[in-house]
């Protein structure tokens, strides 16, 4: 792993700005949750619940966009001096990746702490355990599940593309990758789905819901159903093969 | 052999960037890429630097692929390819986190010999980033030197600047390719002049031989590519 932390520090140098802005923003959304007041609840808990669930969809599209950018490196040359650095293309693309997972760990964790402060808020007591599970337990298990796997078919789809674009005509890598995204997407849904759910499913949200409960009085909240395991570790292992092919086309991008 | 094209041919789509060469480059050469917009030689040395793969043939470097020897060469091609936010200071820590052939006491020698400002390079005149550029080319200790239009859009001094430190750092076990349209002024440079015209080469010549034939590089680049 030679060079990894050089291209560690130049990933920090190259987007630092893009994850002190994406962390930053998380003031926006708390000053937006704690703008809804004044209203019954559990109503005030739908809508916070809501504006959360944005940011995090939001923090997804934003990192996505941060590793996969390339059209200004290509231009500029950059992606030339990279390339031809003596680190292999795992390095660079283990570099490139570690950077952006460090700014989704702390941008979900904080996100769960938004959602702890939201409950706070609202008066929803909240045990240690509970507290542990917001922020660090779900925001990890919806990185595991979504974003990670989101960036890493992001980042080979930018290698993809730059592998097979200057030889060619270059809408072929863009259309093979737009239609592969979509059959990628069908099939996964169709395994998820597939999946015989052996594992103990966790449960994470018994104790927030027993706030929530004594605080609303609403009798008829579902129960919370557990979180199942395999979901996170099929896309965990899928995040790691994208990773490794990404990596491998590395050897034949051209600038 | 340093480095080889054998039959190499390059397509971009159905465009030939490159089409039918056939090189060899031995130790110890400063080889003129010479041609006119268009004619193959970013291309020739974007082959070499394994920067682009043949459609047809093979590239040699180092007796293997340009790509797996990449560590033993440089290449300095014709864009920027440095990020804005980098200083003189970043420029070193990054040569030398990546390249250990990269010497660091050359490379301040380099920036003081072609008098680079000490800012980021958003701030600096393009021809202070081509001297920044070529200092971090320089620094390093490589075998075959790769140079893409170092001299492109850059002021008269600077460039002067740029031909003198390439001379004072040249070492006879060195092959240098220098491409350039400043033909002139790099003249007294070269050894060995190749003279490409429409992705084919036109003429593989000696400089000397040229100047006892009572041609100069220049006259000789107006009647074959003229």
């Amino acid at each position: 792993m030679k060079g990894f932390r050089t291209l560690f520090w130049l990933e920090y140098r190259r987007s630092g700005a893009w994850a002190i802005a994406l962390i930053g923003s998380l003031a926006f959304w708390a000053w937006g949750l704690f703008q809804v007041r004044r209203i019954e609840l559990a109503e005030q808990l739908g809508i916070r619940g809501m504006l959360v669930a944005m940011a995090a969809v939001v923090g997804a599209v934003v990192l996505a966009l941060m590793i996969g950018r390339l059209r200004g490196e290509t231009r500029g040359g950059q992606y030339q001096v990279l390339l031809l650095s003596p680190p292999s293309g795992h390095v660079h693309i283990a570099a490139r990746y570690t950077f952006a997972l460090v700014t989704a760990i702390l941008y979900y964790v904080m996100i769960g702490g938004l959602a702890c402060w939201t409950l706070w808020m609202s008066a929803v007591p909240l045990d240690a355990g509970s507290i542990t599970q917001l922020t660090l337990a779900i925001p990890l298990y919806v990185l595991g599940v979504t974003v990670l796997p989101l960036l890493a078919w992001t980042l080979l789809l930018m290698v993809f593309t730059s592998a097979y674009r200057v030889s060619g005509p270059g809408w072929v890598p863009g259309t093979v990758m737009i239609l592969g995204t979509l059959f990628a997407l069908r099939w996964l849904i169709e395994g998820i789905v597939r999946v015989s759910y052996t594992l103990p499913g966790w449960r994470l949200l018994e104790g927030v819901q027993a706030g929530v409960l004594q605080t609303t009085m609403e009798a008829d909240l579902e129960p919370v159903a557990t979180l199942p395991q395999e979901p996170l570790w099929i896309m965990l292992t899928l995040t790691l093969v994208l990773l490794v092919i990404a990596s491998r086309i590395w050897r034949e991008v051209e600038a | 052999m340093l480095a080889s094209l054998s039959d190499v041919t390059k397509r971009y789509g159905r465009t030939d960037g490159l089409s039918n060469v056939s090189i060899d480059f031995p130790a110890g050469q400063v080889v003129g890429v010479l041609g006119l917009n268009g004619s193959g030689k970013s291309t020739l040395l974007k082959l070499l630097a394994g920067l682009l793969f043949p459609s047809a043939g093979k590239v040699t470097v180092f007796d293997g692929p340009p790509r797996e020897n990449r560590a033993k060469l440089v290449y300095l091609g014709e864009n920027d390819s440095l990020w804005t936010w980098m200083t003189p200071t970043d420029a070193e820590i990054f040569m030398k986190g990546l390249y250990d052939d990269f010497d660091v006491d050359r490379y301040r020698a380099l920036l003081d010999s072609l008098a680079v400002p000490k800012r980021k390079t958003k701030a600096m005149s393009k021809g202070e980033r081509g001297r920044l550029r070529l200092a971090m080319a320089l620094a390093r200790d490589a075998k075959l030197y790769l140079l893409d239009e170092p001299l492109a859009g850059i002021d008269l001094l600077s460039r002067e600047r740029i031909l003198q430190s390439i001379v004072r750092e040249w070492h006879t076990d060195e092959t240098i390719l220098l491409s350039t349209h400043e033909v002139a002024e790099a003249e007294g440079l070269f050894e060995r002049v190749l003279y490409l015209r429409e992705g084919r080469l036109a003429l593989d010549a000696r400089a000397e031989e040229l100047r006892n034939q009572g041609c100069s590089v220049v006259q000789t680049f107006r009647e074959v590519l003229g």
